[in-house]
Order: structure tokens, then sequence, then C-alpha cells
């Protein structure tokens, strides 16, 4: 009923907006996923409105906002211990409250609607101020972005929009080549928020940047609840990251690099709570005949790096390539040592990545003027697994996109991109307006 | 007596004019056609319009706007909603290009083998768009047989590509309408085969916007895949002031 409320309020101030140069545009995006798990084959359909507000009430102020509705029909429940590895299922604790089993592991699918991005943009002049929920997307690394603490992309679809970050951004132009932007934003595990510095320059036919910033993080534990939060415990970190970027060419080849560096700190107090938790989670009751141990700690690296190296081609005939390799060091190196956090971190999206070297290869070939074939593959080099997405985009008419993805996991159980993980595809369809 | 003189010295200056006329150069001509396709600014609404090889169409609409003689180009989509907001920003003749998605607010920097890519999947690559002095820097022009076309009387000039350039194309053949040295028509040669034709290039309407000729309607014709695009200008301006600001990462992003 909201939804509809909402809808008849934007269609009744259409004619009110137009009166004042707001440009209302957006898309329609159903999609079908299908995807064969354990022998079943699940199905889920999701139905995306996004609407897109941008105004310039003057000169030099620009406002954008855009709502996405988002509805989910068919398995809209996924049991997350579905698709962890064999090995690790022992991991898993079973949650009781009052004698009964509950499940907190399973991964919702609920229907949504919610602001995304709502902005202000006052050009100041020397200087550009973007104030409230916007896009903050840096580094130059297409799959990967080490030196991009506020996005997680999708690793099967990585150019996909990103959500929107609450943030006050400040653009300083210092030449026509050389821009300084630092970044604010709030974040509920420290008071004094986080910051981001960078600077970005041009040299001969390579852009450079560097950056720094400080940001407060939560890593969790899975298998302690909190119960105050009815969620999973969750430990603050403070870290610091330095890193950097460029992209140019080399000998007609277009080549890129990113890389970070991250120092992590725990407040020893806040470790304390957590290992108060952990015990009292799994304590044994006094008139319990079973023991049960008491598991480790959950592991956090006080320093770790990522780097992204890539490059790209195109050939005469169009036929376009690209990979990128990506190495992190906060992950394993062998798939023996991912434990049961590890792969909830993960899907969390604390981590970036559970397996430490990766590489993405990207082939891609306009068959005709309308339809564009692509091909990649993403294997985790470190446990020799992997996944492999053929794409089909059809512009079919003026404005509708057709977008076909498949994605086959090849990787043995217990591997980044197992079997496990299930293989299947996904229909899309985007209709601009 | 006076009139003899008048007489002797019209015909002088006739000859010496239809002499000039023979034996201007192919080095000449296609510094003019430079001059006049890279005014010192530019600034148009472009409809682009594709047909494929099945007869369907796509239409396209950026503003473009061009400053130092074509060094420095910038284009943003204003249509279909697909695009819009979408820019390029060209720089030092194409050599540096950018690309801004406005979904994302991601700034790209691309290598020069992106100059190979179609806009849009139409039949004009970036190359085509924004090579700046290309023709004289990175081709040797030879003067051909003049010849008529499109009821034009033209000069005919081969352009063959320097060694060690990177271009698509091996070499062109222009022809170029002697009254105003607009090139009315541009065939385009396979980089590794410079017999296979790859593409044709027509322009027309021709019209004198601020004194210069300006072609308002250019159609590539792709002879492989029997595909066309058309770009028809609009709103053309030439030599109006703009900052430099504008040719930035920053102004990529208004």
């Amino acid at each position: 009923m909201k939804r509809i409320l909402l809808l008849i309020v934007i269609a009744g101030s259409t004619h009110t907006l137009r009166a004042q140069s707001v440009d209302i545009f957006g898309y329609v995006e159903p999609q079908l996923m299908v995807a064969r798990v354990n022998g079943t084959t699940y199905q889920l359909n999701s139905n995306k409105l996004r609407l897109d507000l941008e105004a310039k009430p003057s000169d030099r102020v620009t406002i954008g906002a855009n709502i996405n509705f988002l509805t989910y029909h068919g398995k809209t429940q996924w049991s997350i211990p579905d698709f962890l590895p064999r090995q690790i299922q022992a991991e898993i604790p079973d949650f009781k409250v009052l004698g009964m089993s509950i499940d907190p592991y399973v991964l919702p699918y609920n229907d949504r609607q919610y602001l995304d991005n709502t902005y202000v943009k006052l050009n100041l002049g020397p200087a550009d101020l973007t104030v409230g929920k916007q896009q903050l997307s840096f580094g130059t690394g297409y799959v990967w972005n080490p030196t991009d603490v506020y996005n997680q992309k999708d690793v099967l679809d990585p150019t996909y929009e990103q959500p929107g970050h609450n943030a006050l951004r400040l653009d300083i132009p210092l030449s026509n080549r050389t821009t300084f932007t630092t970044v604010y934003s709030p974040n509920q595990w420290d008071e004094s928020g986080d910051m981001m510095m960078r600077a970005k320059t041009t040299v001969g036919h390579f852009d450079l940047s560097v950056s720094g910033a400080w940001q407060a993080w939560a890593l969790s534990d899975a298998r302690v609840i909190d119960m105050l939060q009815m969620n999973f415990y969750q430990v603050p970190t403070r870290r610091t990251i330095v890193g950097g970027d460029l992209v140019g060419e080399l000998l007609g080849i277009g080549v890129w690099m990113e890389a970070a560096s991250h120092q992590v700190k725990v407040n020893s107090d806040d470790w304390s709570l957590y290992q108060t938790a952990l015990n009292q989670q799994f304590s044994t009751p006094v008139w319990s005949s079973a023991f049960v141990p008491i598991p480790a700690l959950m592991e956090i690296r006080d320093d770790y790096y990522e780097l992204v190296a890539g490059m790209d081609y195109t050939f005469d005939s169009q036929m376009y390539i690209m990979t990128e390799f990506y190495r992190n060091t906060w992950a394993k190196s062998s798939s023996d040592n991912y434990r049961f956090n590890d792969w909830m971190q993960v899907l969390a999206g604390e981590v970036k990545t559970i397996a430490r070297d990766q590489i993405y290869a990207l082939i891609q070939y306009p068959a005709t003027d309308l339809v564009q074939l692509s091909c990649s593959v993403l294997a985790a080099t470190s446990d020799n697994s992997g996944v492999i997405i053929p794409m089909i985009t059809w512009n079919i008419f003026e404005n509708v996109d057709v977008t076909l993805i498949g994605n086959y996991y090849y990787g043995k159980d217990g591997t980044a991109y197992s079997k496990l993980l299930g293989n299947g595809g996904l229909t899309r369809v985007r209709v601009y307006f | 007596m006076r009139r003899l003189l008048i007489f002797v010295l019209l015909v002088t200056c006739w000859t010496s004019w239809q002499a000039y006329g023979q034996e201007i150069t192919a080095d000449q001509i296609i510094t003019k056609v430079n001059d006049l396709m890279n005014q010192k600014s530019m600034v148009a609404t472009v409809r682009m319009t594709i047909v494929t090889s099945s007869g369907k169409t796509r239409t396209f609409e950026y503003e473009s706007w061009s400053k130092d003689s074509g060094e420095k180009n910038l284009m943003r989509y204003t249509t279909p909603a697909r695009v819009k907001g979408q820019a390029i920003l060209m720089l030092n003749n194409a050599d540096d290009i950018w690309a801004y998605f406005p979904r994302t607010q991601r700034t790209r920097k691309l290598a020069t083998h992106a100059k190979k890519q179609q806009m849009e999947d139409s039949d004009f690559t970036y190359e085509d768009m924004g090579s700046g002095n290309a023709f004289i820097t990175d081709f040797i022009a030879k003067r051909l047989q003049d010849d008529k076309m499109q009821d034009y009387d033209c000069y005919r000039i081969e352009l063959t590509k320097k060694p060690d350039i990177d271009s698509h194309y091996s070499r062109l053949i222009m022809y170029i309408i002697k009254s105003n040295f607009v090139p009315v028509v541009i065939d385009y040669y396979d980089e590794n085969d410079p017999s296979l034709w790859l593409k044709r290039l027509v322009q027309s309407d021709i019209l004198t916007i601020d004194d210069i000729p300006t072609a308002m309607k250019m159609v590539m014709q792709n002879q492989q895949d029997r595909t066309e695009t058309s770009m028809e200008l609009a709103d053309v301006k030439y030599n109006v002031e703009l900052d430099d600001a504008m040719f930035t990462e920053r102004g990529l992003k208004e």
C-alpha cells in the first residue's frame, strides 16, 4: 500500500517537477535467475524499478536522487550452509532458544524500497562540494579496486551499479590535470567517522593517483549471536589504508595497476568483550554431561595488502580482450585453511575474497550492431577453482537491452569457486525511460 | 594601347591562376582540408542514426565541443535514455581518451586502442571522430587524377599511412571539392590489406556558417557489413570561446 501511495505521489507531482525542469528517468528491470544446487533447480525472479531525478535549480547547484523498488518471487530464502564446503559444516553451531533450534544462516530476498542516492552538488568555483548519499567509486581496476574503501563489486557482474554512500565530498581541481579529493563519511563504529583523501594527476599518457583512508570496519563472528543486536557478534576494527593507482598505455596495450596497504587495529576492550561473548556462547552448562570445546577466536590480521594489475587491447576486428590479476593477502593461500567465518565474512561483504590470488579474463566481440557476445573466466589460482561466465547482450529495441548471463563453476568442494555454488544463469531485461 | 595592357594583364592573371590551380600539391590540399575541418573551436549538436544490415535503426543525440583546432574534444550523449549523460573526452588529438558513466559516476581512461572501437556500435570509430591533425601527421598525401564526385569537381588525394603509425586504416582516398576544400567522399581501406575497401564517408548538405563551408550531413557506409550510420549536425557555431576547464575530468562530469 505504501508503495502504491508513493507512486501516486510521484505521478501526481510529475507536472510540478517538469515545471521546475526536473529530469525524470530510470529503468525497469525484470530478471529471472535459475540455479541448480545439489541436484535441485531453484529460481528467483526479481523486478526492479529505478526512478532517477535530477535538477539544476541554479547554475551552480545540481540535485540528484534515485528511488529503487524491488520485489522478489520464487525461492526468496536461501540456506547458506547449502553452499558451504562439507568439511566446514561441523563448524556451524546449532543455535537453540528456549530449547528450539533457530537457523540464523538464511539469506533472505525481501521486497524493499529505498532511496539509494540523494545528494546536492555545489559548484563553489574553485571546488565542488557534494553532500548526501552519493556514488563513491575510486580506482582503476575493472573487477577489484583495492583503493575503493566504499564498494565491493559483484565479481560475476562487475559493472553493475553500486549503492550510494552517505558522505561529504570535496573535489578541488589544483590544475587542469590535477585534482585533490577528500571524503568524510559518518560511521556507526567510530564517532569521528571515516576520512579518505586522494590526489590524482596526469603524467604523459598516464593517470596516477595516491590515496589514504582512515576507516572503522566491523568483522563478524558468525558462530556467536549478539542477543542485544539480534545479529552475529561484530568486532569493530580501525584501519589505515594507503594506496595508489595508475592507468595508461604501454606499447599500444592498455595497462593499469592499483594497490593498497591496510593496517588493522582492534581495541583491546572490544577484543575482551568478544572473547567473553564467545566463551559464553560455547561454555558447557554445569548440568550437561557433553563437553563442547570452545572454538578458536576469529582471525584478524594486523596488516595485509591488495594488488591489482590488468591490461586490455582492441583488435582491428573489434574483438576486445582484457585480463586482470588480483592478490589479497588477507585471504588464505590454501583452500584447506578456509574456515566457516572466512566464508561468512565474504558473503556479508566484510572481506573482499576468500582466495588469495585470482585472475579475471574477458573476451568480447560485437557479433552485429545490436548483439554483443562475451565470455569471462574468473579463476582462483591459489586454490585451482574458477567460474566461466558467458554473456550475450542484445539491444532488441531502442532503449531495451536483453542480457543472458550463464555461470559454470568448476572448482572442487571447499574451493572459492566450487561446483557446490550451483551452476545456472540469469535473464535480465532492462527497459530505460 | 591602354586596353591592350589591361587585356594582357588579365590574361596573365588568368593563366597564372590556372597554373596555380594545376600545381597545387597534395600536401597543400590536405593542409587546407585539415584547416577547414579543425577550426579553432566548434560547438554542435549531432544526431547519429545507425541503420543495421537488417534495416533496424537506432538514434543517438550528443552535444559536441572542440577546441584548439580539434586537439581537444568533448562529447556528451543526451538521448536515448540508455546512454544519457555518458561522455567522452579526447585530448592530444585523441591520444588520451576518458569515458564517463553517470550511473556509477565513474571515469575511466582508455588506451589508444580504444580508438578502434565503434562509437555506440555505429560505423564511426573514435578514430574517425577525434583524430585532429591525423591527415597530416599520420599519412603521406599523393595527388591522383582529378575526378567528379557527387556533381562536384574534385581533387582526388590518396593518403597512405606512415610507417609505425597506429591507425585502423592503411590508406584513404579523398574526393575534395575544388571550390571549398570540403572532402565530399572519403574511402577507407583495411590496415593490413590496402585493397580491402572498408567504409565510405559521404558528406552532403553543405552550408556556409560563419564563412566556413560545413557539411551538415555525413553518412558512413560500411562496405563489408552493408550497414550505415548517418550524422546530422545542428546548431553549429565556430570560433566560440570555450573554457579549458570544460576539457578536464571535472568538465567531463558536468
